[in-house]
């Protein structure tokens, strides 16, 4: 699988112990049990959207101290563009989830504040999604792969000067 | 009022007195029951020919949510078969779908 190297340091290998999931679809069915009582059609379904996966995601990603954010440059700064005129999800940016019937599988694209441990905070990345993702969803999370492709140094967003004039 | 109108009324309250639901979902009022007087948003109740109602609820969930959203499905239609029945419309309340169709954040709720 693609690690996305590409500018940036891949921190993970895909496990490529996981089953593949089965064809990823828009929204998917949770299961219920199999004793659960009367057929499923009379008392009606709860269905997710991929999008819910996606943003959860996303949301236990940022849970974690050190990520600075999510998205590599070009996609932070198209994410900025489009979310000024109302296209764009912020939170939904340096996410990118599959879904199958039972299981899901998370890419992640990182920015970690300088001088955390990259290492540190990939683990503790994957076990949060993993964690929420499982636990709001039902869905099994097979692999959560995780780019690092920048780091942010203080300073990085605004001038570092100050200002010459009052 | 029609059974529809007011079971769509119904669901629409039930999802209005959950803890969790930041909105109902529905791009460009996609998702809607029109009503007598106004539209249920995200509700969408359809009769059958003997006359039972399908309602489907469309929906946008708190982050962080308090439950697996498996879970709030149940307990939203649970809720809304109480209701029905308590409104004396118990027996014309067919299936209840709940679909969770995004989520909202802290920020994007203020």
């Amino acid at each position: 699988m693609d690690t996305h190297k590409t500018g940036g340091y891949a921190v993970s290998e895909p496990d490529k112990t996981t089953r593949p999931i089965s064809s990823a679809r828009q929204g998917k069915e949770v299961p219920r049990g199999e004793d659960s009582g009367p057929p499923l059609s009379q008392l009606g379904q709860t269905t997710i959207g991929e999008g819910v996966v996606t943003k959860v995601a996303g949301l236990a990603a940022r849970e974690v101290p050190g990520v600075h954010d999510l998205g590599g440059g070009a996609a932070r700064a198209m994410g900025s563009v489009t979310q000024m005129v109302g296209l764009g999800d912020a939170l939904n940016q340096g996410v990118s989830v599959e879904t199958g019937e039972r299981e899901a599988v998370v890419d992640l694209t990182l920015v970690i504040d300088y001088g955390e441990s990259i290492p540190r905070i990939a683990d503790a990345v994957r076990s949060q999604v993993i964690k929420r993702v499982e636990g709001i969803t039902g869905l099994s999370v097979t692999e959560v792969n995780i780019t690092v492709n920048d780091l942010y140094f203080p300073g990085d967003d605004g001038p570092d000067e100050a200002p010459r004039v009052a | 009022m029609s059974a529809r109108v007011r079971l769509a009324r119904l669901a629409g309250q039930v999802i209005a007195r959950s803890d969790g639901i930041a909105a109902t979902a529905g791009p460009a009022r996609r998702w809607q029951t029109i009503g007598s007087q106004q539209a249920i948003p995200g509700v969408l109740a359809v009769e059958d020919v003997q006359g039972r109602v399908d309602i489907e609820v469309h929906l946008v969930v708190r982050w962080p949510p308090q439950m697996p959203l498996e879970q709030l499905g149940e307990q939203l239609r649970e809720r809304l078969r109480h209701a029905a029945g308590t409104a004396g419309m118990g027996a014309r309340l067919g299936a209840v779908s709940v679909a969770f169709d995004d989520v909202r954040s802290e920020t994007e709720c203020a």
